[in-house]
């Protein structure tokens, strides 16, 4: 089965996704990660104004029978939190890559982004 | 053996199915020198008359406690059980199923799970409820590390009138976590209030207060919750003996964040201590903190009301290392008695059943301070009092022997300074005409 | 089916309670800051109401002696009658636990030999019957390591956990404070010895491990795991989950584990009863002994007593253990003595291994190789027609078993999509072999009628319920329209 690939989006191993306006980067799993997780039930609190390094636990994300950390993609400040989806967890099945967002970054170093992949190479990383 | 079916034939023609020549070759993955040789020097097998006899012969070592009453509570209730329970428990669909991972096979159970989750909200006032943990002493340290998560804070204030093996069990929690552990002293037999304050900081995460106490004593809880609230910190209230709260106010309405309990009194018997049942409820905000099975309602397929298992991702085998606890088995067996007795017993008869409890401890204290060998001083309590005497350990005990009664629990052994108390339980299996024999015996 | 509140009748009553003799009112008795002003809303019903109510919610599960229960890891194996027998007589069930000890010589013996006998089957120097499940027991001994190494002047703070334990292990460590390492598994389904040796340093107090570990399979390089662990001053934590496997065959006493923790209520024939109250006595050596929780029972010559380990980690419950299940584990190891517990272990693994050989064919096994007490099997094949492995347990039900375990243990890349069978001694050939045949029907179903496996089960009062919808919406409690 294939999975929704964004092109223009940036990809982390661990299945977030990140898209970039200006110096925030917004951040969601992408449609890989929620088919794997099922039916999320749950979308634990994310802290405003919290700085994160990547690769720093941020939430968890929870189905009926798995659970799963998001991991920051790249460091800095979250300034903005998805709080639909936190209401409404099926958000994040429903639209990945769309109203199922989880929260933005204010960037610290742009310069992360290279790290991540670009979709056609998750596309790869994740072909069954 | 009568317990294995498969004859030895059978087992040979397995053998042969799966391509083997013997046992031997299918464990052949164990080294050799690891095998163990010889016999196990263990008793047996005995035949069932012969299993019946022995273990009767060691029964019988025990004196006859169905003919003893026990003046001693401390957080073992003799209560009276009905036959019902029995009936209901001796149903090999519950109590030979596993936990109901498979929920069509397992709506008896999940049913029951929700029936005593909706009684124990009746009773806390909360709606967040974990019917079944080990016990009170495990399901009250599993609150403390539950409010330390919730708070993000390891100080905690206990009262000193907590059950002291409910103490040791704390302790024994929250030792790996860096837990500062502040007692709050009594007086008259209740938590003392006035001193609390100074004990509180902001750094504390909650305080624990039994109601009622060890000593049986009522406690204002609420006076509690408001002090704890006021430096941000929890307020967990601890029931042991929870016929307690059919008289009492709902610790929801004391200002209390999270109930732990033992559910014993309700139709469990004293088994020598386990096994018994401890709870814990809290408010809905809380909910993703508890430890421990609860089961939800939902509905089929077919839309039809069904129970589940739910809120499963707190738990050890998904959460692993990040679960709210390592809580797998409990002690769902408990539900059906307790489910049944407060079924039974219902509003009336447990409102009836604590006046009856509260009502007959007062008589006994009373009546045994007009003797002259008991003083104490006066407060308020439930089913259970604290009382001195100038009796001897050894007469009270050689006494109360005579009339078929457990002598009460003499408080030495956890309160050193309490030289010559002892803390009497007085149940519904007292009528007053026992009362009044205790009082003839231990009052001469 | 109503719940027993939808069956309240006002005024109703199911109770009896002896005359109330006794002067005053509750109201002069509790003082106004505690006094409930309503009495608490409870069901009314009367006796026969709720007998008949649980009569019919007892209709709605099945148990052991409903039939097949091959849970894999849970050891569903028959529960004496006998044992309930025992365990309900009067003078065990009315013991209450502050007895003066003198009242309950009988209870001290049957801990005492009890203990006795576990030390023989496990060759462990000291047990606990403390703990009330096997989660507790983990509790314990992960504590005792953490004492221990504490004791020595120098803290260790990382525990091993194999990538295919159960979830309490990892919980287990945390709850006592240390950082859990995962381990992993081979492609013949053993911990991977290099990835241990890579782990195992002198900050890690040691492994845990199941063996037969919880794909069925033995570790065969036990030996190995023991010394490696050893070398670095580490201890070796035995999970006895799967001894049903090894009793009379392999002591874990004697295969260098310092401590285990046994599960009564799989091993020893204890009712799981609807999911507890189990059992999870912990044995240690000798060296671990003054570490055990308080209070341990001794034999002082004339009578039996209790006595306080010199540095106990201290109490993990009230009182003593769950003590009416002491009673039936003890009366089934009498019951068997040592040839009994000899055949249960042979018998389980031959019924295993029979379930392997008869089913491989179907449902490609996750290690090819004999197994012990349980195997692993998987759905893995059948994806490619809609069918999942919930899906192929579900039509179990429909064949009148309980399904194995399933998705336990998951992890990647060697084990997935996983059915655990274990069918115990308990089952003779011809309910095996039933089971099989249901098992390749469904097989046969799964591709030419996947629909009739994504709808079962067929023949239940309920049937897949949303579990999606009880976690979204959560209902907890029942409240009046």
């Amino acid at each position: 089965m294939a999975y929704k690939v964004v092109e223009g989006l940036y990809y982390s191993k661990n299945d977030e996704w990140v898209k970039v306006e200006g110096d925030i980067a917004v951040v969601g799993i992408t449609d890989y990660a929620q088919d794997k997780l099922g039916d999320v039930v749950y979308v634990g609190e994310v802290t405003l104004g919290k700085k994160v390094k990547k690769e720093d636990t941020v939430t968890t994300v929870e189905s009926v029978k798995a659970a799963s950390d998001i991991y920051a993609p790249i460091s800095g400040e979250i300034v903005e939190v998805n709080k639909a989806v936190i209401s409404d967890p099926s958000l994040l099945n429903k639209d990945p890559y769309g109203e199922g967002w989880l929260f933005k970054i204010k960037m610290e170093n742009p310069e992360e982004l290279k790290e991540l992949m670009d979709a056609k190479a998750y596309e790869e990383y994740r072909r069954e | 053996m009568r317990y294995i079916p498969n004859t030895k034939e059978q087992l040979e023609e397995m053998l042969k199915e799966i391509g083997v020549s013997s046992f031997e070759e299918l464990i052949s993955d164990i080294p050799k020198d690891l095998r163990f040789k010889g016999d196990l020097k263990i008793k047996g097998p005995l035949s069932e008359d012969e299993l019946i006899a022995y273990i009767r012969g060691i029964e019988r070592e025990n004196v006859d406690f169905a003919s003893l009453k026990p003046l001693v509570g401390a957080g073992s209730y003799k209560h009276f059980v009905p036959s019902v329970i029995k009936t209901i428990l001796a149903r090999e669909e519950f109590y030979t199923a596993y936990t109901p991972y498979q929920p069509e096979l397992a709506q008896g159970t999940l049913q029951t799970m929700f029936e005593v989750q909706t009684h124990l909200s009746r009773l806390t006032g909360f709606d967040a409820v974990v019917p079944s943990i080990y016990d009170g002493a495990s399901a009250t340290a599993e609150a403390v590390l539950m409010a330390m998560r919730l708070t993000g804070k390891n100080r905690i204030v206990v009262s000193k009138l907590l059950h002291p093996q409910y103490m040791e069990t704390i302790k024994t929690y929250v030792a790996p976590h860096k837990t500062e552990i502040v007692e709050i002293p009594y007086k008259d037999n209740l938590t003392d209030v006035n001193v609390v304050k100074d004990l509180l900081n902001k750094e504390t995460a909650v305080i624990v207060v039994q109601n009622p106490n060890f000593f049986g004593g009522i406690e204002d809880v609420e006076a509690f919750s408001k002090l704890a609230h006021e430096f941000g910190a929890l307020s967990l209230q601890v029931v042991v003996e929870s016929l307690s709260l059919a008289l009492l106010k709902s610790p929801k309405d004391l200002g209390v964040d999270i109930v732990s309990g033992e559910a014993q009194s309700f139709g469990i018997d004293l088994n020598f201590g386990g096994p018994y049942n401890g709870y814990l409820a809290t408010k809905m905000d809380f909910i993703r903190q508890l430890p421990g099975r609860i089961a939800g309602e939902t509905v089929d397929r077919n839309g039809k009301r069904a129970f589940v298992m739910t809120l499963r991702s707190r738990e050890q085998d998904i959460k692993r290392e990040k679960a709210t606890s390592n809580l797998c088995t409990s002690h769902n067996l408990n539900l059906y008695a307790i489910d049944a007795y407060l079924s039974l017993f219902g509003k009336e008869g447990l409102y009836n059943l604590a006046t009856y409890n509260i009502k007959a401890s007062h008589y006994l204290r009373s009546r045994l301070l007009q003797t002259g060998h008991f003083k104490g001083i006066d407060y308020p309590f439930f089913n259970e009092f604290v009382v001195e005497t100038d009796l001897e350990e050894l007469e009270i005990k050689e006494r109360l022997k005579k009339i078929s009664v457990i002598p009460p629990l003499k408080l030495s052994i956890f309160f050193t300074g309490l030289v010559n108390s002892y803390l009497f339980a007085v149940t519904e299996i007292f009528s007053k005409d026992d009362l009044d024999r205790i009082v003839e015996t231990l009052g001469r | 089916m109503k719940l027993i509140y939808e069956k309240s009748v006002k005024g109703r009553v199911g109770y009896s309670i002896k005359k109330d003799e006794f002067d005053g009112a509750v109201e002069d008795l509790i003082p106004e800051y505690a006094l409930s002003k309503a009495k608490k809303e409870l069901p009314e019903v009367s006796e026969v109401d709720v007998v008949r109510h649980f009569t019919k919610l007892s209709k709605l599960n099945y148990g052991v002696d409903d039939g097949f229960y091959p849970l894999g890891s849970c050891t569903m194996k028959y529960n004496p009658k006998v044992n309930e027998y025992l365990a309900s007589l009067d003078n065990f069930t009315q013991a209450h636990p502050f007895s003066p000890l003198e009242f309950v010589q009988g209870n001290l013996r049957l801990m005492y030999e009890l203990e006795e006998a576990l030390k023989e089957i496990t060759g462990m120097d000291r047990f606990t019957l403390m703990p009330s499940a096997g989660a507790h027991g983990e509790l314990v001994g992960v504590l005792i390591m953490r004492k221990y190494f504490e004791d020595q002047g120098k803290s260790r703070s990382k525990m091993l956990v194999p990538d295919s334990a159960h979830g309490t292990n990892p919980a287990s460590s945390a709850m006592a404070g240390f950082k859990v390492v995962e381990v992993k598994s081979n492609e013949v389904g053993n911990i991977d010895l290099d990835d241990l040796k890579a782990k195992m340093d002198e900050d890690t107090a040691g492994l845990m491990l199941t063996n037969p570990n919880t794909v069925g399979l033995f570790e065969r390089q036990i030996q190995e795991i023991a010394e490696v662990v050893h070398s670095q001053g580490g201890l070796l934590y035995y999970d006895g989950a799967n001894l049903n496997a090894l009793l009379g065959i392999v002591r874990p006493g004697d295969a260098g584990f310092d401590i285990v923790h046994l599960n009564l209520h799989k091993t020893f024939s204890t009712p799981h009863g609807s999911g507890g109250p189990g059992s999870g006595a912990v044995g240690v050596k000798k060296n671990l002994a003054e570490f055990l929780p308080s209070p341990l029972v001794c034999n002082c010559g004339k009578y039996f007593g209790l006595e306080e380990p010199r540095k106990s980690i201290g109490r993990v419950k009230a009182f003593f253990g769950n003590f009416t299940v002491l009673v039936k584990a003890y009366a089934w190891i009498l019951s068997m003595g040592n040839d009994g517990l000899k055949m249960v272990s042979e018998t389980s693994v031959i019924n295993a291994n029979y379930v392997l050989a008869k089913l491989k064919k179907y449902y490609r096994p996750a290690y090819d190789r004999f197994c012990m007490h349980e195997c692993v099997l998987t759905g893995r094949d059948y994806k490619e027609y809609g069918v999942k492995t919930l899906d192929i347990a579900k039509r179990l039900i429909d064949y009148g078993f309980h399904p194995p375990t399933i998705y336990f243990p998951h992890f990647e890349p060697y084990a997935q999509e996983t059915i655990m069978v274990e069918p115990t001694e308990s089952e003779g050939k011809e309910t095996i072999d039933e089971f099989i045949d249901a098992m390749i029907k469904i097989s046969n179903e799964a591709k030419t009628n996947p629909e009739l496996l994504k709808e079962a089960p067929h023949i239940t009062y309920v049937s897949r319920p949303d579990e999606v919808k009880a976690n979204r919406e959560p209902i907890l409690v029942y409240k009046e329209k």
